[in-house]
């Protein structure tokens, strides 16, 4: 079957209505990451956002991007579903702030570790996330590389309770999308 | 005194997410500047915490880090952090090293990283304000 070409009028207006800086869409690589970074610190400097309104956005951008990498990668070894090699990302305006989000397909199995983490994340007060940090810091490297350091950061980092949700796709695969407000 | 003859100097060219890194044997300086957000941050500062472990061993003379890192992601944090615990070691039991970090004034968010690292050591550790390029 034919598909309808891509209506651009309809995604342009949900990226203005959505007050979309940048989106990216598709697998993330080590280059993509490295190439959006700097396209969002142009922006933002441009915008003449603070030095360290752009540190925050940026760091958040970057735990984010390497969160949606790492999973990623780990799901592409699976062919039965279409696009769980695909990450989509997307910064925009709240107002007078910033919204980095960022989403991509997960393992239904892995859906309750991540959200009592995140809901963890989301009752502590800032001196508890930096404790947390702290003591996460002399913890010993996580089995897939990372330390376990980045949803604290990213918490750390926002202005607002992080939010997130699992969309139900199938009976395995549930889209994970998370919004950080900075 | 002279370095460490011995030792080889480590220098690896920055790119766009891993700093330029310098570290001098005879002059005993370790300087990292650029910003640290690498594909696999323990593979990058293996060879540097390697590093600072065999000039501690083998040379008697002071060791200092500098870094001009505006940003650090969090497994590159956690990378700094093993290097500062070793360099901590070494001034527990007497070596003269020290940390001088510089960070841009105009980015509180910079310094505020800096000085969480200090916190949690006690080897001599300056954080200078500098812009960029100074």
């Amino acid at each position: 079957m034919e598909k309808a070409a891509l209506d651009l009028y309809s995604l342009r207006r949900s990226f203005m209505d959505g007050e979309v800086l940048i989106c990216f869409n598709g697998p993330f690589s080590h280059s993509i990451i490295e190439e959006i970074g700097i396209a969002v610190k142009r922006y933002l400097e441009t915008e003449t956002a603070s030095r360290s309104a752009v540190s925050d956005v940026f760091a958040v951008f970057v735990e984010l991007a390497q969160n949606v990498q790492s999973y990623t990668g780990r799901l592409k070894e699976r062919k039965d579903e279409p696009g769980a090699d695909a990450g989509t990302l997307a910064i925009g305006r709240r107002g007078d702030s910033y919204a980095v989000s960022a989403g991509n397909m997960m393992d239904h199995s892995d859906v309750v570790g991540l959200s009592e983490r995140l809901e963890t994340l989301r009752n502590m007060d800032k001196p508890g996330l930096k404790a947390l940090y702290k003591e996460t810091l002399r913890g010993p490297r996580l089995p897939d590389g990372g330390a376990g350091l980045g949803l604290i950061d990213v918490a750390r980092r926002a202005s607002q309770p992080l939010s997130w949700s699992f969309r139900e796709i199938d009976d395995r695969y549930r889209f994970f999308s998370l919004s950080v407000i900075i | 005194m002279k370095g460490a003859p011995f030792m080889n100097d480590l220098i690896i060219p920055g790119s766009v997410s891993s700093p330029t890194v310098r570290l001098d044997a005879a002059r005993g300086t370790m300087e990292l500047s650029g910003e640290s957000y690498p594909q696999n941050a323990f593979d990058f500062f293996a060879p540097i915490i390697d590093w600072a472990r065999q000039f501690l061993r083998e040379s008697p003379s002071p060791l200092t880090l500098e870094l001009r890192v505006s940003y650090l992601n969090t497994s590159s944090t956690k990378c700094v952090i093993d290097l500062l615990d070793l360099l901590e070691g070494a001034h527990k039991i007497g070596r003269r090293v020290q940390v001088v970090w510089y960070c841009d004034p105009e980015n509180e968010r910079a310094r505020e990283a800096a000085e969480e690292f200090r916190e949690d050591v006690t080897l001599p550790f300056e954080i200078r304000m500098e812009g960029p390029g100074q």
